[in-house]
Order: structure tokens, then sequence, then C-alpha cells
């Protein structure tokens, strides 16, 4: 005991010795997550590519503008006409941050790491799809062999999930202890990474490999720093009192009265994937009948939701796909809305309303149970949406899942008429377990084999890509054709900066910044 | 016994209650369903309850209580580098809320409609009625965006590194052991050893802080070490506010996202906390008051 007191005062003096100095510019950013794991091969967290972004170059870039995919780490690729095997020519002046060189064996390790079932990857490992085996040809020259053509490949390959590290630091590291140690050969080095309190980027001096997508060729900022605010109250106090010069997922009351203050600058950046959405459960009374769901679907203001809930800077969701995602269509417009017609709809269906204002059919009320999950302004959308149907004549049960897992047992249950969500990806192959008939996420218990093939065809397609995103359009006009979805809010990062600084941009997915480019404002 | 109660019920509150881990791990991402069995046996979720409990009792017995499902690290190791910030902050909270507590506890009972006492009445009135959440967020306010962020010397970074968390937290809990330093001040008073004191010429202030004062310390230190035990409960929502490191924000974080090992391992953690804090209070009742050991 008395030890233990002696070791007070060290313990109370630890906490003030400031992090280590460095020359040069720095810069501090605020991330909202702080992951409990920081892996990219094997954690899937979005909040985690915001600073490994930077740490990590992948084989390619995806251009956030023209969505085209340009040479990263692989100076070229071919891909065989059948769509199952893809040959990467790989840049041969590419050091590693800790001396390694790059190259073909390189690649071969960071693949199989992510496929070794031992490591539980959760997300990189299902990104690559069916892919088999891959072969060192030469140094400078990989080949993926596929079982199956996978159109999305690319996609996952310019991606943070599969950046390549170091075989050195991979195997010096092992599973657990590698993330604290990351070593990649991108624009900044990785320093240090303490659970829950900071981690720490350092410019990489010998970067001289960078891809198109970014407009400069070195780092500004020497150091960049990153904490984490987790509850959403603290981060507009967290740039008001200098501890961050960035950070993201602002609430949106927070980010208009920050910009009006003239102090700071907003990007409302829109995240690409599926929308905030609503699926309407067709395996059961009522919303088995398609034109309850048409009516339910008709019934809501989304453009007034989207507004009060999430602020000017959302918009509403008008398709399977969040707008700007590949293959998005807008197969579900804002504007639909007429509850007159829903109200109509209704009582051709048989459903009247009684002296109590709520419809009933042969005696049994219009009851729907809705089932949200908890994060981001969900339940408030939700209530926004159950009191559109209340006003329909509808009894409302809402209920908000705790978390994911909740809310899949839910789903699983099948208890439900209604139950919402959102995912984020930047390949339109997402909708396919969401749509198919044996999908992990068939939600809407729609089984269509037409649908199926759809799927299927779209995600082996070897077809130029514009053939290819014409697929999905067709899939979202046969989902809304059948009332299926209520798309509701395209996921959009409220992320406010200081006005000095300048030229903030992301990558395509959204999430993770352009470290390299970010200069002080002029 | 009580840690064991403790986390056998946590053990299946978190299985039966928080849905499918393995779902929970794959969260954000699309996996095929044969990926998502995969990893359910591997992490042993796909054994029996009693299997997966039997196997966490024993692995408990040794000092092993798991790794996190979510990054592969040894539960302990985990715990141990989110512990020490966590009790820098308990122990500056601690300290600040008795010295804080005796402070206004005295104040408020040295007379009675002094503004001086009412004041102290107010301010304990105040640390007690309010959540701690908004006290900090008031703190931060107060302290960093107006002139007062340049009183302290050192800068904003250092008082919001450990200073200022702690005086809120000490702050939020000082108020209890203020009422009951005012409380037992005002029952002393009354007895008849104060009297005699009085009338061997004691002046009023030695008094009231070493006669009165001394029969009510057993009290406040039994106060402080429940205090000491719910430190914990207060440690989550400071380290959220502040953006601190520590368990309490761990704890949060593995219940949320489903990571079990990490959150019985935090529960172990509290219950032995609190059982120690227990005893302790009791040790230093004993030497506090002298009555206690005649009395045993």
């Amino acid at each position: 005991m008395r030890r233990a007191l002696a070791l007070l005062p060290l313990l109370l003096l630890g906490s003030c010795s400031p992090p280590a100095a460095t020359a040069g510019p720095s810069l501090r950013y605020g991330l909202t997550l702080a992951p409990t794991g920081l892996d990219p091969h094997l954690n899937a967290s979005s909040e985690l590519t915001i600073p490994l972004g930077s740490v990590y170059d992948t084989l390619v870039f995806q251009d956030p503008e023209t969505q085209e995919f340009v040479p990263g780490l692989a100076s070229r690729w071919e891909i065989s006409p059948d769509g199952r095997t893809y040959t990467f020519y790989l840049r041969q002046d590419v050091e590693f941050h800790d001396g390694t060189p790059f190259d073909a064996n390189s690649v071969k390790v960071n693949l199989e790491r992510v496929l070794d079932p031992e490591n539980l990857s959760q997300k990189a490992a299902s990104m690559l799809g069916p892919l088999e085996s891959i072969a060192v040809r030469d140094p400078s020259t990989v080949v993926l062999q596929l079982s199956q053509p996978f159109a999305p490949l690319l996609d996952s390959l310019s991606q943070v999930y599969l950046g390549m590290a170091s075989p050195k630091a991979l195997a010096q590291w092992g599973g657990a202890e590698y993330q604290f140690h990351q070593v990649g050969t991108g624009p900044y080095r990785f320093v240090e990474y303490v659970p829950n309190d900071h981690l720490t980027l350092q410019a990489n001096p010998d970067y001289d490999w960078a891809p198109s997508v970014y407009q400069h060729d070195q780092p500004y900022y020497r150091q960049v720093t990153f904490r984490f605010f987790e509850d959403p109250a603290t981060r507009a106090l967290a740039l008001e009192t200098g501890d961050v010069d960035v950070i993201g997922e602002m609430p949106p009351h927070d980010a208009e009265r920050l910009v009006s203050s003239g102090k700071y600058q907003l990007q409302a950046v829109p995240i690409p994937g599926q929308p905030l959405q609503l699926f309407f459960n067709t395996t059961r009374s009522p919303t088995s009948d398609p034109s309850v769901r048409r009516a339910l679907l008709l019934s809501v203001d989304r453009a007034r939701l989207v507004r009060t809930v999430f602020g000017e800077h959302s918009s509403v969701a008008e398709g399977l796909l969040s707008a700007g995602t590949p293959g998005a269509s807008p197969a579900v417009p804002a504007e639909l809305f007429d509850p007159a017609e829903a109200a109509s709809l209704l009582d051709a269906a048989g459903w009247r309303r009684g002296s109590d204002g709520l419809r009933q059919r042969d005696g049994v009320r219009l009851g729907i149970t809705l089932i949200v999950p908890p994060w981001g302004s969900n339940p408030e959308a939700a209530q926004l949406v159950s009191a559109a149907w209340s006003e329909l004549g509808a009894e409302v049960d809402l209920q908000v899942a705790p978390g994911f897992g909740p809310l899949k047992e839910a789903q699983a249950g099948g208890e439900y008429h209604v139950i919402g969500v959102n995912f984020f990806g930047s390949d339109p192959d997402l909708l396919r377990p969401f749509f198919s008939s044996d999908g992990l996420y068939n939600w809407t218990g729609w089984s269509d084999p037409d649908l199926d093939a759809l799927l299927v065809a779209a995600a082996e397609s070897t077809a130029p890509r514009s053939e290819r995103l014409a697929m999905y359009s067709q899939v979202a006009e046969e989902v809304a054709s059948q009332a299926l979805v209520l798309p509701i809010r395209d996921y959009t990062n409220l992320v406010v900066h200081r006005r000095d600084l300048s030229n903030l941009s992301f990558s395509r997915q959204g999430w993770n910044p352009y470290l390299i480019d970010l200069r002080p404002a002029p | 016994m009580t840690a064991f109660v403790a986390v056998t019920l946590t053990f299946f509150a978190l299985r039966l209650g928080g849905g499918d881990p393995a779902a929970n791990l794959m969260a954000q991402n699309l996996v095929s369903p044969e990926h998502l069995a995969a990893v359910r046996a591997a992490l042993g979720l796909d054994q029996p309850l009693w299997v997966q409990y039997s196997s966490f009792l024993a692995g408990l017995v040794r000092g092993d209580l798991g790794v996190s499902l979510f990054n592969r690290r040894a539960v302990t190791t985990v715990i141990a580098e989110q512990l020490v910030p966590t009790l820098q902050l308990a122990s500056a909270s601690l300290l600040i809320a008795i010295l804080l507590g005796l402070g206004l506890g005295i104040l408020s009972a040295w007379s009675n409609n002094t503004l001086a006492s009412r004041g102290a009445q107010l301010v304990g009135g105040l640390a007690t009625g309010l959540p701690v959440a908004l006290i900090g967020i008031l703190a931060i306010l107060l302290f960093s965006l107006t002139p007062l962020a340049a009183l302290p010397g050192g800068g904003i970074q250092a008082t919001r590194g450990l200073l200022l968390p702690a005086l809120v937290l000490g702050f939020a809990f000082a108020g209890a052991i203020a009422r009951v330093v005012n409380t037992e001040l005002r029952r002393s008073r009354a007895e008849p050893y104060m009297s005699a004191a009085a009338a061997r010429g004691i002046g009023r202030s030695p008094r009231l802080l070493w006669h009165a004062l001394r029969p009510a310390l057993p009290l406040v230190i039994s106060l402080c070490a429940l205090q000491a035990a719910h430190l914990f409960a207060g440690t989550v929502v400071i380290e959220t506010v502040f953006s601190r490191p520590g368990v309490g924000r761990l704890l949060v974080s593995s219940i949320l996202q489903g990571d079990y090992p990490v959150a019985q391992g935090l529960v172990v953690l509290a219950a032995v906390i609190y059982t120690l804090s227990h005893m302790a209070a009791d040790l230093l009742a004993l030497v506090a008051d002298p009555r206690l050991r005649s009395s045993r």
C-alpha cells in the first residue's frame, strides 16, 4: 500500500509530459471513434482509414473525380478477357518506411496475410472476393488468379484495407502487435498509437512515388497527430479550444454555428455506399402487400425529414446507392410524397379508418413494427417516419436496437415490418447481399431469380464499366417498382477545419483525406 | 464472492442481451455466411454457453482473462494500458473531492446564516445535483474559451490534460462529502463535549476543526471509500467528455462493440477495486476513531 502511495505522484506527473517536439509545421486532426483495432488488413472501421490512408500506398488508386483507376504501386495492369487473371506490373523504385524494398513478393505476403483464416480479417478478406492464388512471376510482376470473374477487385485493391505493408514488419510483430508498429510506403510514416489517446504520423522524406490523385509530391505538415472525440458534443469544443485543426462528423447545428463565426470552413463530404434506408419485410403482413409498402413510402416527406434531422448539408436519398456512388440511379425521386395517394391506396387495399383514426381490415389493425439502429440520427429520423405513418392511420411500434448485433438479431428473428440500416462502400456490388434471395442481408425477404441473376452478372461482368453500371440502374428500377425500400438520406460527413488550412480533399471512399496535399491557406 | 457473482452475471448478461459478437465484429462489412461461421468457430462462439462459461472460469483461475475479439491482444494488456490514466484521474479527483468536500462542509457548518455558509451550501448542492457530463462541458467552456483560460499557468493543454478533468470529477464528488461533514459537524456542535471544550477556554475554530470534526471522520472516510468505488463510473463520463484514455471509455466501447472478453475483464477489475476500497475504508476508520477499536 505504501509503495502504491509512493507511486502516486509519479503517476500524476506522468500525464504532464509533453509529446516529443518535431521540427516543422504540424497538424492536429480529430477522429470520432477510438477503434478497438487499427490494423487495416484485420480491422474494419472507416475511422482507421483516415490516418492510415497516408501510411499505406495501394496497388492502384481511384480518381475521386473521374472514378477511373490510376497507377499506384502497380505502374500498369492487365485483366484477362475472361476476367479471372489480373497481372500487375509493379514500380521498382519503392521502399517501405523501414528500408525494405517493395516487390512482387511483398504483394503476395500481404494478400496471403489478409486471406489467412487464422487472422480473422473483418473486412479486407471479403473484399478480395473469389481470389484463389497469388503468384510471383518475377520481382516486379504479380499475378492474381480468381475462381470467378469479380468486377469489384480493382476498387478493393485501391482501398487502405488492402494497403501494402512491409513483409519484414509483418513477420516481426505478428497479428496482434503489428497495429502498433505499422510500416507502409506512403507519404506519412506511422510513429505511435496509444489506444484511446492519440496516434502520430510523421512525413516520409523519401516519398517519391506519388500517384496522380495527389496534387503534391511531398507533405507540407511534418507531423500529424490524431485524437479521438467520441462524444459529438465535444467536437465543436475541440476545434474552438484549439485542440484540433480539423474534425469530422460534426453535428449539423454545431457545423452551422462554427461556419457562421467566420473562423472555420465546412466541407460536406458525401460518403458513397447505401444511404440510410428502411427495408420493408415482404414476408409478413401487412408489408407483404405492395400497395401497403407504396402507401408507406408515399406518406413520408423525406425532403423535410432530412432537412429537420440532418440539416442543410445532407441530401435526400433517391435510390439504393447514395448519389455519386458508381451505378447510383434516382429510382425513388425525392419529390415522391403524396399522402392523399397513400391514403387512397390503403383504402383500396381494404384498410379503412376506424372511429379512433387507426386503420383496420377484417378487425386487424394496420400495425407496423419499425426497428432502427442507434447510431447517427437514426432514432430521430425514425420518429418522424413513424409520425407520418401514424398520420396515415397505422399503429407504429418504433424500436431502437442498441447496436449492430441486436439489430441483426432482430432481423434474424423476423418480428419486424420495417428495418433501417446504412452501409459504406464504393462498388455497387455492395447491393448483392441485400437483394439476392440468399443474401446474408436480404432483410426484405424478397426473392426473384431474375434479380439474383442480374446481380451475379453485374458482379462478374467483364464488359466495359458503363455497361456494368447500367445493370445496377436496372436493379434499382426493379427494387423501386416493388417498393421494397424507403431511402432516406445519403450519408454526408461534415468536416470542419480552421480557415487557415486549405486543400483538404478526400479519397473516393470519402473518409480518408489526402494528408499529403494539405497546405496552410494562402 | 462479490467479484464472482458480478463476473458471472456479466458473462450471461452480455451473451444473452448483446447480440451475436461475430456479427458485431463484422458489422461494417458485408461478409459471406461461410466467413461468418468460420469466425464464430475460430472465436469459440459456436460452443454451448456452459462450455464457454467454464473455459472462461478456468482462465480466470489462472489469471488469464482471454484475448480481445477485435484485436487479438491479451485482455490484461489492453486493460493495463488504460488503467494508468484512469488511476491518475481517480486519485487526483479523490484528493480534490476530499479537500473540497471538507472545506465546503466546514464552511457551511461554521455558522448558520452567513453568506459564506449559504454559498458553500449552494456550491455543494450544485455539485451533488448537476450531471458530471454537464459540469465537464461547462468547465471546458469556462476554462478554455473565456479569459479564465489564461489564469492557471501551463496553458490549456496541461490544464485540460489532468487538472480540469480531475477538478470536475472531484467537484462532483465533493458534494456528498460536504453534506456529510456539514451534518456531522452540526450534530456534534450540540454534544456536551463541545460545551466542555468551550468551558475549558478552547477557541471556536479549534473546537470545530478538532473536537467536532474528529468523530465525524470515520463516516467521511467510509463515504470516501464508497466514492472511490463510484469514481469508476464517474471516469466513464469524464474520459468521454475530455477525450482522455482510460478504462471507463474502454468499458463503454467494449460493451457497445460486443468485445466480451474485455468487458468481462473490466468487471472483474471493478469488483476487485470495489472490494478493496471497502476493506481500506474499514481499516482507515479503525485508525481514525479509537472508539471503533475498543468496541471490537
